[in-house]
C-alpha cells in the first residue's frame, strides 16, 4: 500500500512537472509575443468607397513603412514612409500638393487628442472649449479633403497615448537631426498586416416606424390627419469606426425619441388625446442624399401619404447656440409653411430662441437632396427641416463624422430644442395657436427629462453608425425599435438596400504594431564585433594552451597543423 | 534583416564554445564523446532538477524575490554540482588526461545549458522585427556561463580527482566552489530581488566570471606545481 501511494505521488509529481515545463513553454512564448513590439495601437482605418464608380478614399490597408513626422525631411523616401501626424496640427495645403503631384507616399497616420471625443467635464468649460472649437473645425477640414480625394494610401486614425507621443517625439527629433528613419539607419517601424480591403455586397438600411394614433371625435368619419417626425440615425465621416456623429445625428434622433416618449404620455390619457395621428420615423441613408428615407416613403400606403399634413424633419440641433433655421423647400408665402413657422416663433420667443425661415427650391434632376424634407417634398408632402445648419450641406459634409462629438453637443440646448418643437406641435395639435400655453412645463410630469436626453446622446456618441458597417441586425438598431416599442405602437422596421451609387469596402479597425528595429548598418556592424571577438578569443586559447600544453608537457601538436586550425 | 540579428546572437551566444573546442587541444584529443556525454548527464540533471522544483517549489503569482522559496531554488540548484562530479568521477572515458576531462565535460556541459536555455527564446524571439538589446546580452551572458562552468568543472577536478594538494588551497577550492555554484542564485537574486536591470546584471555574471576564472586558474597552478 506504502509503495503504491509513493509511486502515485512519483506520478503525480512527474505530471506536475511537466505540466509546470509546459506552462512556461506557452509563458515564455506568449512573453516574448507580447513583448515584441514597442507598442501595440488599436487604429481605425480610414474610409474607402466608389461613388458612382469613382474611386475614393484610402484604397490600401496594409502598412510596413518606417515612420517619419513631416512631408519635408530632407534624404527620407517618402514612398516607403508613413507620415504620423496629430490632426490638429495637419496642414492640408501641404498634403493635398503631394497628393495631386503624384507622388507616393507610404501611409498617413492621423492622431487625435487623447481626449478627443470625450465629454466635456464641467471644470474645464470656457477657455479651453474655444481651442477646442478651433481644433474641431480643422478636424472637419480634414475630414472633408480626407473623404472627397482617391488616397493610393493607407491611412489610419489613433487615439494619442502616452508611448505614440514619446515614439512621435523619437521621430520629430530624429527627423529634425537629419536622420529620418530608413532601412540604413533604423527607427520605428509601423505594421500593420491586413490583406487589402474586399468590396462590401450593397448595405441593408433600416427604417423604423412607430405609430401614435389619433383620438377621433365621435361621429367623424374622415380619416384623421397625420404628422411625421423624422429624423436620420446614421453618419458618414473618414473613419468609419470614429463615426459617431453626436449632432449630426445624434441630437435628432434623442430629439424624437424624447417626442415620442413625451407624446405617447399626452396620448395614453383620452383626454389628452389629439385629433392628430403622429407618425415617429428613424431614417437611415441619411449621409446618402437621405436614401432610406425616399424608400420609406416609396412604400407608404396611399392613404397615408394622403393623411400627412406635415413632416417635421429633426437635423443638428445640439450645438450651443440659439439660431435656429426651419429648412423648407416650397416658397415661403405658402400658407401652411406659414403657419408652421408662426408656431415656432412664437414658442421660440418664451424660450430665449430664434427661428428663422430658409427657403432653397428643389431641382429635381439633381440627383443632391441636402435636407431630409427635400425627399418628402418629392412625393408632394409638406415638410420642413429643423436645423442649427445655416446652408443646405453638401454630400457628406454636417454628417456625423469624426469632427462631430459629444464634447460639442450641449445637453441644454438639446432639452430647449426639444421643448420647442413639442410645444409647437403640442399648439398645433391642440389648435392652441397664438396663445400662450405651455403644456410641457419644467417640473412636471410633462417635462423634457435632461437625464434621459443625456444617456441616449450618450449612447450615440459612444456607437458608431455608418450604415454598410451596421448590419440587418445592429445593437443601436434594435435598441431603436425597442425604445420607440416602449412608446409608440405598430412599430415595424423597413429593410431596404441602399443606393447603389455608393460602393464601401471592408476593413474599419486593425491593430498598428510600431517596432523599433536596427538598421543594416547595426547589424554589420554586431557582425563584424562578434566575428572580431570569436577570432581574438580563438587566438587567445590557441596562445594560452599552448603554453598549458608546454607546462604539463603534452606539446605534440606539429606547428604545421596549428596553422591549418587557424 | 531580422535572420541577419538572429544570426548574429546565435554566433555569439554558441561561438564561443565551437571555438574553444576548436583552439584548445581538446580538438586533437578527439573529446567530442566526452563533451557529449556531458551534455547528456547535463540533460538528466536538468530533468531531476525540473521534477525537484516542481516538486517542491510552489507557483507564485508575482515575480517577486522570496528568501525561502529562494534559498530551495539555490539548494536544488546545487545537483548541478552532483551532476558534474558524476559527469567527473563516475563516468568511464577513453583514455583523456585529467585536465582535459574537466574542460571536455565543462564544455559540453555549458553547450547543452545554452542550447537548452537560449536557442528557442531566440529563434522566436531575435527574428522578429522589434530590436532589443536583450538577445545580444543574451549571448554574452552565454559567454560568462561558459566561463563559469569550465571553473566550477576545474574546480570538482580539483577536489574529487587530484590527490596530492597543498592543504593550504583546499578551504579556498571549497569556497571558490561554492561561490561558483551559487552564482545562479546570485544573478536571480541581483535582478529579481534588486531589480536589477538586465544589462547590469550580465555586466556583473560577466565580470564575476572572470575573476572566478582566474581565481581557478591560480588554485589550479597552485595545485599544479607539487606534481612537477
Amino acid at each position: 500500500m506504502a509503495i503504491e501511494t509513493k509511486t502515485k505521488y512519483k506520478n503525480m509529481a512527474i505530471l506536475f512537472s511537466s505540466i509546470i515545463a509546459a506552462v512556461a513553454l506557452v509563458a515564455l512564448v506568449v512573453g516574448v509575443v507580447v513583448a515584441d513590439a514597442a507598442a501595440v495601437v488599436e487604429v481605425y482605418r480610414m474610409i474607402q468607397y466608389d461613388l458612382r464608380g469613382v474611386p475614393l478614399g484610402s484604397r490600401r490597408a496594409a502598412m510596413n513603412h518606417h515612420a517619419s513626422s513631416n512631408l519635408a525631411v530632407p534624404g527620407s523616401d517618402l514612398s516607403r514612409t508613413v507620415i504620423i501626424l496629430p490632426i490638429a496640427e495637419a496642414n492640408i495645403t501641404m498634403l493635398n500638393e503631394y497628393l495631386q503631384s503624384k507622388r507616393l507616399l507610404g501611409g498617413l497616420l492621423l492622431l487625435f487628442p487623447h481626449d478627443y471625443g470625450s465629454p466635456t467635464d464641467s471644470d474645464s468649460e470656457g477657455d479651453g472649449d474655444d481651442n477646442y472649437a478651433v481644433v474641431r473645425k480643422h478636424i472637419a477640414e480634414v475630414e472633408q479633403w480626407l473623404i472627397h480625394n482617391n488616397l493610393p494610401y493607407p491611412v489610419y486614425f489613433a487615439y494619442e497615448d502616452e508611448n505614440l507621443i514619446n515614439i512621435l517625439k523619437e521621430v520629430v527629433v530624429n527627423d529634425a537631426a537629419g536622420r529620418p528613419a530608413t532601412a540604413m539607419t533604423g527607427g520605428y517601424k509601423l505594421v500593420i498586416p491586413v490583406a487589402d480591403a474586399k468590396k462590401l455586397p450593397p448595405p441593408t438600411i433600416t427604417n423604423i416606424q412607430g405609430w401614435l394614433p389619433g383620438l377621433r371625435a365621435e361621429g367623424d368619419n374622415s380619416v384623421l390627419p397625420t404628422i411625421a417626425i423624422v429624423a436620420s440615425y446614421d453618419t458618414f465621416g473618414a473613419a468609419p469606426a470614429l463615426s459617431v456623429g453626436s449632432d449630426n445625428s445624434g441630437s435628432g434622433v434623442t430629439a424624437l425619441l424624447e417626442l415620442a416618449r413625451l407624446f405617447s404620455r399626452l396620448y395614453a390619457n383620452p383626454k389628452t388625446r389629439g385629433p392628430y395621428n403622429l407618425l415617429f420615423g428613424l431614417t437611415a441613408g441619411g449621409p446618402y442624399n437621405y436614401n432610406g428615407t425616399h424608400k420609406w416613403l416609396r412604400n407608404f400606403d396611399q392613404r397615408i401619404r394622403e393623411s400627412m399634413e406635415y413632416a417635421l424633419c429633426l437635423n443638428t440641433i445640439g450645438s450651443s447656440s440659439n439660431q435656429l433655421w426651419l429648412h423648407v423647400s416650397k416658397p415661403p408665402d405658402n400658407v401652411f409653411i406659414k403657419q408652421i413657422h408662426s408656431e415656432f416663433v412664437d414658442v421660440a420667443e418664451g424660450l430665449d430662441l430664434s427661428v428663422e425661415l430658409r427657403h432653397k427650391k428643389i431641382n429635381i434632376s439633381n440627383p443632391r437632396v441636402a435636407w431630409e424634407h427635400e425627399q418628402f417634398s418629392r412625393q408632394r408632402i409638406t415638410a420642413a427641416t429643423l436645423s442649427q445648419l445655416e446652408t443646405a450641406p453638401e454630400l457628406f459634409q454636417h454628417t456625423g463624422g469624426i469632427s462631430d462629438s459629444r464634447r460639442m453637443v450641449n445637453e441644454t440646448t438639446v432639452v430647449q430644442n426639444i421643448k420647442l418643437v413639442a410645444e409647437s406641435l403640442a399648439r398645433h395639435i391642440y389648435k392652441q395657436q397664438g396663445k400662450q400655453i405651455e403644456v410641457f412645463a419644467e417640473g412636471s410630469s410633462l417635462a423634457v427629462n435632461p437625464a434621459y436626453v443625456r444617456a441616449w446622446l450618450d449612447l450615440l456618441s459612444r456607437t458608431p453608425r455608418v450604415a454598410p458597417f451596421l448590419g440587418k441586425n445592429a445593437p443601436i438598431v434594435s435598441a431603436f425599435y425597442k425604445e420607440l416599442a416602449e412608446h409608440t405602437m405598430d412599430v415595424s422596421y423597413h429593410h431596404d438596400t441602399l443606393d447603389s451609387t455608393f460602393v464601401f469596402y471592408d476593413l474599419t479597425k486593425a491593430q498598428l504594431s510600431v517596432h523599433q528595429v536596427a538598421s543594416v548598418t547595426f547589424d554589420l556592424f554586431v557582425m563584424l564585433a562578434v566575428g572580431v571577438y570569436l577570432g581574438l578569443l580563438f587566438l587567445i586559447l590557441l596562445v594560452t594552451t599552448k603554453g598549458f600544453d608546454d607546462l604539463i608537457g603534452a606539446l605534440r601538436r606539429p606547428p604545421s597543423r596549428k596553422v591549418k586550425s587557424t | 534583416m531580422t535572420l541577419f540579428h538572429f544570426i548574429n546572437c546565435a554566433a555569439l551566444t554558441f561561438g564561443p564554445h565551437a571555438v574553444y573546442y576548436k583552439a584548445t587541444p581538446l580538438s586533437e584529443y578527439d573529446t567530442a564523446g566526452t563533451c557529449i556525454k556531458a551534455a547528456i548527464v547535463y540533460l538528466g540533471t536538468t530533468l531531476i532538477k525540473l521534477v525537484c522544483l516542481a516538486t517542491f517549489l510552489e507557483v507564485s503569482e508575482n515575480d517577486s524575490f522570496n528568501l525561502s522559496q529562494e534559498l530551495l531554488k539555490a539548494l536544488i540548484g546545487f545537483l548541478d554540482v552532483a551532476g558534474l562530479y558524476f559527469a567527473l568521477t563516475q563516468l568511464t572515458y577513453r583514455n583523456i588526461s585529467q585536465n582535459h576531462k574537466f574542460q571536455a565535460v565543462g564544455l559540453g556541459w555549458a553547450f547543452a545549458d545554452a542550447l537548452l536555455h537560449r536557442l528557442a527564446p531566440l529563434w522566436v524571439g531575435a527574428r522578429g522585427l522589434e530590436f532589443t538589446w536583450e538577445y545580444l546580452l543574451q549571448g554574452v551572458e552565454s559567454n560568462a556561463n561558459l566561463v563559469l562552468t569550465i571553473s566550477l568543472a576545474a574546480l570538482g577536478s580539483l577536489l574529487w580527482l587530484r590527490k596530492s594538494k597543498p592543504s593550504t588551497v583546499v578551504p579556498i577550492i571549497y569556497a571558490s566552489a561554492a561561490i561558483v555554484a551559487t552564482m545562479p542564485s546570485i544573478t536571480s537574486y541581483l535582478r529579481r530581488g534588486l531589480a536589477w536591470d538586465f544589462s547590469k546584471v550580465v555586466m556583473f555574471e560577466l565580470s564575476a566570471s572572470l575573476l572566478m576564472a582566474f581565481v581557478t586558474w591560480r588554485l589550479f597552478s597552485a595545485c599544479q606545481r607539487p606534481s612537477l
